[in-house]
């Protein structure tokens, strides 16, 4: 359970435990084997079933589905739902309407991204959050220390205070009441086509045909009941996460497998999700939001989901001041990525065109034949002109003894072993 | 995929030992947790190695491996091709894909490896 000192800091340190299997376990079995299954945020999830390649290019090109129900999914609902939301996350949800939903985070008292979430509004009362799976014991842990008290609200004195609870519920959990739902995703160009044909009812092909970004609606998918949310996290322009049963999770993954196939839909694993994301700009939680840098939203480019001019929320004096100040951003950088280039990885240096360490890597990958990283870098460097590249970290001791650096510091001269030039901080495809 | 005739490391290596030459590569069960390679670095020609010294590494975009010397002895030739054509690892571990060959002094010089059915039991175990 959470400890938490004067500054109002969140400290959670999970308990081990076995991986789970996800509720889409035996459906990957049908499709790769078991060394390509690997443990992940606490279950045991496929990396890939072809390649990461294939499947990376299949979102961009065609469809690609993912088993996401790992997430955490919560209900928050009640009089007191929005209310208690608006004070626990950063976005302003007074602002959503039903049927939308709004990206946003969660905080400590102390201003630390604790998650980044998706809130969907399904009714006045009635709101659906999606977190990380490797956040979810951590958010729950929170909002029971929230509840009796050991976690702060306001470490401020800025008169903030939980006024009343709404019901939370964990929707993945088949045993509770009320109906319970899983993430499956599909993402692409085809993944429209693919839903389209498998709704019976011509008024919801015209919903889905016309459903805005960050919209949703419930519909009969394949004989199945889904909420059809347009989110994602590959950056396709077009994408949607299906929310289904657990109980019916295979079925639906079966048929969606079936009737994509003549629209080139394959099934992704971990490997082409991470490598969508990065090529996309989408930041993963613990490395371009928080992680060991501690980087704050405003860093990382989402200071529109960080609501500064609504009333008091857990966390806003610490965003307050990290928005008035803040030297450091996160940018995109793309690099060569042809047969024979070494890959960048996360720790790597981001060095100026001066030859001056000016960041690191946070994550990178392979996009076709270039190479996308995610970088933590000065502010004011952030100009296509101020970027040389890259210096490789040493990958081992050999290269360590041969004069290879294990680490590099901002401010050190060092040279560019790989050049790379800034792009556009999000790409959608 | 074991090839019954190679010895092998636990460290997923193969080692084909005929006469004093050694040829190295890393198994099929290596390429396979790896991924697609993106990149391979080679050991220098005309270096004397011991065995479990780093004699490479080998990069997909999800991970980097070192590869470890099986044998006893001096490279005397690395497979050129992987810097342009990594992925002859994933395609033919066994055999386009190798690494190098290392000249060994005698049979000591491969002394502690496993059989194919040696092997093949240790993957069963991890």
């Amino acid at each position: 359970m959470g400890k938490f000192d004067k500054a109002g800091c969140f400290f959670y340190q999970q308990p081990e435990s076995a991986s789970k299997k996800s509720v889409l376990y035996n459906e990957h079995l049908k499709l790769t084997n078991k060394s390509r299954m690997a443990d992940f945020a606490g279950y045991v999830m496929p990396l890939w079933y072809s390649s990461i390649r294939e499947e990376h290019g299949a979102v961009r090109s065609a469809a690609g589905m993912f088993d996401c129900s790992h997430m955490g999914i919560l209900e928050f609902s009640g009089a007191a739902a929005e209310g208690f939301l608006n004070l626990i996350a950063t976005n302003d949800v007074s602002r959503l309407v039903c049927g939308k939903a709004q990206y946003s985070y969660i905080l400590d008292a102390a201003g630390n991204i604790l998650d980044d979430i998706i809130i969907y509004k399904r009714g006045e009362e009635v709101f659906m959050v999606v977190v990380n799976a490797s956040n979810e014991p951590k958010i729950k842990a929170y909002l029971i220390a929230l509840k009796d008290g050991s976690a702060v609200v306001d470490a401020d004195d800025a008169g903030g205070k939980i006024e009343s609870w709404p019901v939370i519920r964990d929707m993945r959990d088949a045993g509770s009441d009320g109906e319970s739902r899983v993430d499956i995703a599909l993402q692409g160009p085809a993944s429209l086509e693919v839903i389209s044909g498998m709704l019976e009812d011509e008024v919801e092909r015209e919903k889905l045909e016309k459903l805005g970004k960050f919209c949703f609606f419930e519909a009969n998918v394949g004989g199945i009941d889904c909420i059809v949310a347009r989110t994602g996290y590959t950056g396709a322009k077009v994408g949607f996460e299906l929310y289904v049963n657990p109980g019916r999770a295979s079925e639906l993954w079966g048929r969606i497998l079936g009737n994509g196939e003549k629209s080139g839909l394959r099934a992704c694993g971990l490997g082409a999700r991470d490598s969508l994301r990065i090529e996309a700009g989408l930041p993963l939680y613990g490395h371009e939001l928080d992680g060991e840098y501690g980087i704050s939203p405003f860093e990382a480019g989402y200071g529109w989901a960080v609501k500064l001019d609504k009333g008091f929320f857990i966390g806003k004096k610490a965003m307050v001041e990290r928005n008035e100040s803040f030297d450091m951003e996160v940018c995109r950088l793309e690099l060569a990525g042809e047969k024979g280039v070494r890959p960048v990885r996360s720790g790597d240096a981001v060095i100026s065109k001066d030859g001056e360490c000016i960041g690191w890597v946070l994550s990178a990958s392979k996009a076709g034949e270039r190479q996308v990283a995610l970088c933590y870098i000065n502010r004011n460097s952030v100009t296509e002109d101020d970027i040389g590249g890259v210096y490789y970290l040493a990958r081992n001791k050999r290269q360590v003894e041969s004069g290879k650096r294990e680490a590099v510091n901002k401010g050190e001269k060092i040279e560019v072993e790989l050049s790379g030039k800034i792009v556009n901080r999000f790409e959608n495809f | 995929m074991i090839k019954k005739d190679l010895l092998y490391t636990s460290e997923h290596e193969w080692a084909r030992v005929e006469g004093d030459i050694v040829t190295v590569g890393i198994t099929d069960h290596a390429q396979e947790l790896l991924g697609e390679l993106t990149y391979v670095e080679l050991p220098e020609v005309g270096a004397e190695v011991k065995i479990g010294d780093e004699i490479g590494v080998v990069e997909s975009s999800k991970s980097a491996s070192d590869v470890y010397s099986p044998a006893e002895g001096k490279i005397i030739e690395v497979n050129d091709s992987l810097e342009d054509n990594p992925e002859q690892i994933n395609e033919e571990c066994y055999g386009e894909g190798w690494i190098c060959k290392i000249q060994i002094s005698g049979k000591e010089s491969v002394k502690g490896l496993m059989s194919g059915e040696e092997y093949e039991e240790f993957l069963v175990g991890i």
